[in-house]
């Protein structure tokens, strides 16, 4: 397993508990998607895990050594990197300036000059905005931008909290294919869903999270078929929902 | 009014802004950095105002070289204020409401202890260039104001090639525009806001130095200086060193043109007029973004 957690309690502030006793394994080269119902956690656990929040109780182990309580520049430098939902840019800062900063916590520059060439290879259209703003882009730019800043790092795991959020289909289409196509190279990615017909169809091993648990999991084609996930989370008012947003 | 007059005023204008500037720098990226409106700011530099008079009257020290000595003497108060009052607060829903409490309780403090060792007698420090002028033609420029404003662009401009250039000024300028994708990067945002509390409180030592022998003080003194310094980021866009810049500038020159037409006490009022003018017609000022809502 690359990534494991047990009975994993979080919440904000002194708020309630917003996850209650999540237990969740990842295994390695596999995309897996998260479902789940608004407040379900979805996010709260990206967060956790990534330690922008730290658990109240429960351990997270990220191949064989434990990361709660560690801060998010350490478990960068464990090889988690986190693409939050709003994409999260520095909005008056140039594109190249935003993927540089990607490479924040290294101390080499000529490496991450040498992966941010690469990253642009991947994204063409931020080579081409290079020198724009980052506020100027578009909404599908941005989450490239994002994505590729997250990349700068050569992350084993990396996360992405609703990466179609907002997209117009095509659009969204391509951000899921090269959210396939770093999984081809071999990074095992964790995906959270609000389109979670889209996304359990990119991913391989789907996990639906209802009110701060782990409900239940298996194979993303199964989930995506299984009739008490059809009523629980796709009902027809939100299938008709998504599909509008589709 | 003829040219010669209105160039004067413009020159004594603009000798002042850079001052002004200085002091709404430190105030602005506190705000930028960290959204906290330190009310105790001018106090601050009113304590840095007091370190520079002591040295000159005891140690005969010019009080501008004594920016070697308020520089980082204010900086590593403010870091240490930082930690102590603020580091624990962001998490807190509260934040907004607290930080003013708590900077105003801070300027309150300040004030007192102060006036307990300095008594409320009115300071001012008299280097020759306080009194001195330089003149070219029918112009004349006061020494003491050129200086200050020299220096105190320069400090700007060392403060925004900072920012620009380093690593850790890259980290200061990531967690203004976001602190959420810098923590997601890797930054360490509790350290950037205490460096940047440090910084801005240092910026602050540097004016209250020039303000020595610029202007009289005593330890109450800095509740005029703060509603001025307000008004300048506000007009500028709070957050914005270039606002902040541009903004002191405008009105600085603004309110020596006001001082001449309609006598010196109303040049303050051009600050506030500016204030309510600029809250109605655009509230995220000069070079400042609309703030989403919280």
């Amino acid at each position: 397993m690359l990534l494991e957690l047990e009975n994993v309690m979080a919440g904000y502030g002194s708020g309630p508990n917003i996850l209650k006793g999540l237990s969740l394994r990842v295994e390695q080269g596999q995309i897996h998607c998260i479902i789940g119902p608004n407040g379900a956690g979805k996010s709260t656990l990206l967060k956790v895990i990534c330690g922008l929040l730290r658990p109240r109780e429960g351990t997270l182990v990220f191949k064989g050594e434990a990361i709660d309580g560690l801060r998010t520049d350490q478990v960068l430098k464990k090889g988690i990197s986190f693409v939050p939902q709003d994409r999260s840019l520095f909005p008056d800062m140039t594109v190249k300036e935003n993927l540089r900063m990607g490479g924040y916590i290294l101390k080499d520059r000529g490496r991450v000059e040498a992966r941010i060439e690469k990253i642009v290879e991947m994204f063409p259209i931020l080579k081409e905005r290079s020198s724009q703003q980052a506020k100027t882009l578009s909404g599908g730019e941005q989450q490239m931008l994002a994505t590729g800043r997250a990349l700068v790092l050569e992350p084993e795991l990396i996360m992405l909290d609703e990466p179609s959020m907002g997209l117009a289909p095509k659009i969204a289409q391509q951000i899921f294919e090269s959210i396939e196509q770093l999984n081809d190279e071999g990074m095992t990615i964790i995906l959270v869903e609000q389109n979670a017909r889209k996304g359990l169809e990119c991913a391989s091993w789907g996990h639906v999270l209802d009110l701060g648990t782990h409900r239940f999991e298996g194979p993303a084609d199964t989930i995506l078929n299984d009739p008490r996930i059809q009523e629980l989370y796709l009902g027809k008012r939100r299938q008709n929902h998504q599909e509008g947003q589709a | 009014m003829t040219l010669t007059e209105a160039l004067q005023v413009l020159l004594l204008g603009i000798t002042l802004g850079g001052v002004y500037a200085l002091m709404a720098s430190g105030l602005t990226l506190v705000f930028g950095v960290m959204r906290i409106v330190n009310i105790a700011h001018a106090s601050l530099m009113i304590v840095a105002a007091y370190i520079s008079f002591q040295a000159f009257k005891l140690y005969d020290l010019d009080p501008i070289l004594s920016i070697f000595i308020t520089i980082p003497v204010m900086f590593l108060f403010g870091a240490g204020l930082y930690k102590l009052l603020f580091a624990r607060l962001p998490s807190d829903a509260r934040f907004g409401e607290l930080t003013v409490l708590l900077t105003f309780s801070l300027a309150l403090i300040v004030e007192g202890v102060l006036g307990y060792f300095f008594t409320n007698t009115y300071r001012s420090s008299n280097p020759s260039y306080a009194t001195d002028a330089i003149s070219f033609d029918t112009l004349y420029l006061p020494r003491g104001q050129f200086y200050a404003t020299l220096i105190s662009v320069g400090l700007i401009l060392l403060l925004w090639a900072f920012l620009q250039f380093t690593r850790t000024g890259n980290a200061i300028r990531a967690t203004m525009q976001n602190p959420t994708a810098a923590q997601v990067v890797g930054v360490n945002v509790e350290r950037m806001s205490m460096i940047a509390f440090g910084l801005g409180t240092g910026l602050g030592g540097a004016a209250g130095a020039m303000m020595s022998f610029l202007f009289t003080f005593y330890p109450g003194k800095h509740w005029e200086w703060v509603a001025i310094l307000l008004s300048l980021i506000v007009l500028g866009g709070m957050g914005s060193l270039l606002g902040a810049l541009v903004g002191s500038f405008v009105l600085t020159i603004s309110a020596a043109y006001v001082s001449y037409f309609f006598g010196p006490t109303w040049s303050p009022l051009t600050f506030f007029l500016a204030l309510f003018v600029i809250l109605l017609v655009r509230p995220q000022g000069m070079f400042g973004k609309k703030m989403e809502a919280a």
